[in-house]
């Protein structure tokens, strides 16, 4: 069997990252990607001049309008492109539309190939999405932490205790108020941050 | 008279693009509409109406703010994969402006002036056509907002009034409504139909000027539908007669006075709604020429969509059957919804 010729495709995402790994990873893949960071002025006229065989879109880009008007208008454009909506396979335009990536691809382009394409961009999409979740849930645990050190020296400083017992106290009171430790820390500072206003 | 069954959802998500018809599915939530029918309503704003129409046939969306032709166009299977789809309700009549640039523009007649022409959308038209024979340029780019839109419709019809070939003797392309403006000021567009308050802040910031309305081109035209697949619509009979309610509510409710508007163009305002596309609209009369979007007169007909139909056909290169149009644009979604007591 001989291999595919590889595809052009263009990649439209304000996502830089995740613009970078849909990328790299459609390169492994052999094919030739044609990157935007950001909306292009003129997609018109970047399609007709880079001529691709399927372009990857964020769908939440305004820009989509623009792609499904160039298969409708522009007969003279050599390479219209043309939405891809496999209706014999609802399964993985779910996941598309679910992960938030849109394809255009030039008419008469074998199936298989499309979806192969689609399945990298998906998987990025997802990878990436999980990422930034990731890197959310790290963030709210470095300030959790840092709330309950703050906690932790005003209690000690107010009640003139180590900070074992501090942390003790924190830990009991969140406890009998069924509350996580980061959460009491927060009504604590507000406590005793107004005390010390007040004094 | 039967009372209304329950609704069998109450929570819902509406899509919409941020345009001044808009105002309907947000008067209905922030003026309790929504809520007095028992919904409890997110208002999701997408970019681009072929996202909209996107999450709505996936289901993603219980319903949406859609372009008139494009419920009818999704149920053919002309825009995107084919999903029955139907227009229960007209969102909102007019608004469509066509804005040249100050280059192609000057001295033209505004739409609806005293001055020659200024009733006549011919007459700036032919105007157009002359300057591009005269000045022999290359073809024009002009944009409207999507290939199954009134725009993208009223823009050819404005064309052809004066001689011209839509195919041949302009560029049409497709941009979202919030990146004509600038597009226009930066020279990349040298024209465009859209949907208020776009065509007035081009005029308002002085990148163009108004030259036509859809007003002028297609009287009384719906312009903005609520669009439901139909597979929704036979899951949620009840939701869909409560949303009814609701927005219908909420167009007598606006109707009703200048301070209701006025405090539906401060909910508008809102940064979830049209945020800072509203800043120059205090200095707009609303309601009123050259713009005069309206947002009454919600029952739908399939006669209203004739000029639709006829480019809808052309698009497709087959007359369409009058039984799909009827289906799309059916009144009889409002007439059950109104012919019932409210709860």
């Amino acid at each position: 069997m001989t291999p595919s010729p590889p595809l052009r495709i263009l990649l439209v995402d304000d996502e830089s990252v995740r613009a970078a790994m849909v990328e790299e990873a459609l390169g492994q893949e052999g094919h030739e990607v044609i990157c935007h960071l950001q909306s292009p002025a003129s997609l018109n006229d970047m399609v007709e001049r880079h001529a691709p065989d399927v372009v990857i879109i964020d769908m939440e880009s305004p820009d989509r309008d623009t792609l499904d008007s160039m298969s409708q208008l522009h007969r003279q454009n050599p390479r219209p492109v043309v939405f891809f909506a496999d209706q014999h396979d609802p399964e993985s335009m779910q996941a598309a539309l679910k992960a938030g990536v849109s394809a255009y691809v030039v008419d008469g382009l074998v199936p298989t190939r499309v979806r192969a394409i689609l399945e990298v961009a998906v998987a990025r999409f997802d990878a990436f999405q999980s990422m930034r979740q990731e890197l959310d849930r790290t963030r709210n645990q470095l300030a959790e932490r840092k709330r309950i050190e703050k906690a932790k020296g005003l209690l000690m400083k107010h009640q003139n205790c180590d900070e074992p017992q501090a942390y003790q106290t924190l830990r009991k009171l969140a406890m009998d108020r069924g509350q996580r430790i980061g959460e009491v820390a927060g009504n604590v500072i507000d406590i005793l941050e107004g005390l010390e206003k007040g004094l | 008279m039967s009372m209304p069954q329950a609704a069998e959802r109450t929570h819902l998500a509406l899509g919409f693009v941020p345009l001044l018809d808009a105002a309907l599915p947000i008067v209905a939530r922030e003026g309790g509409f929504f809520a007095a029918e028992g919904l409890e309503v997110t208002l999701s704003r997408e970019s681009a109406w072929s996202t909209l129409r996107d999450k709505l046939a996936a289901g993603l969306l219980d319903g949406a703010q859609l372009l008139a032709p494009l419920p009818l166009a999704m149920s053919l299977g002309a825009s995107g994969p084919a999903c029955d789809t139907l227009a229960p309700l007209v969102l909102g009549r007019h608004g469509n402006t066509l804005v040249l640039s100050a280059y192609w523009s000057e001295g033209m007649a505004a739409p609806l002036d005293d001055s020659p022409g200024g009733h006549d959308p011919a007459v700036n038209a032919r105007d157009f056509a002359e300057r591009l024979r005269r000045r022999g340029t290359t073809r024009p780019r002009l944009a409207m907002v999507h290939p199954f839109s009134s725009h993208h419709y009223q823009l050819r019809d404005w064309l052809t009034l004066g001689g011209l070939d839509p195919d041949r003797d302009v560029e049409l392309v497709a941009l979202p409504p919030s990146r004509m403006v600038e597009a226009l000021e930066q020279g990349r567009i040298d024209g465009f139909c859209v949907g208020e308050p776009w065509g007035s802040q081009a005029a308002h910031r002085g990148g163009g000027r108004i030259v036509a309305t859809g007003a002028q081109l297609w009287p009384d035209h719906p312009e903005k539908v609520l669009g439901v697949t139909r597979d929704w619509a036979e899951r949620h009979p009840a939701t869909l007669q409560a949303m009814i309610r609701a927005l219908i509510a909420a167009a007598g409710w606006l109707a009703e006075s200048p301070e209701h508007r006025r405090q539906a163009r401060d909910w508008l305002t809102l940064p979830p709604y049209l945020d800072r596309a509203m800043d120059h609209l205090p200095t707009l009369p609303l309601g009123e020429a050259p713009v005069d979007q309206r947002l009454t007169g919600l029952r739908p007909a399939a006669d209203e969509l004739a000029p639709v139909v006829e480019h809808l056909a052309r698009q497709l290169g087959e007359p369409l059957e009058r039984a799909a149009v009827e289906a799309c644009y059916s009144p009889v979604h409002v007439d059950t919804a109104t012919h019932q007591e409210r709860a």
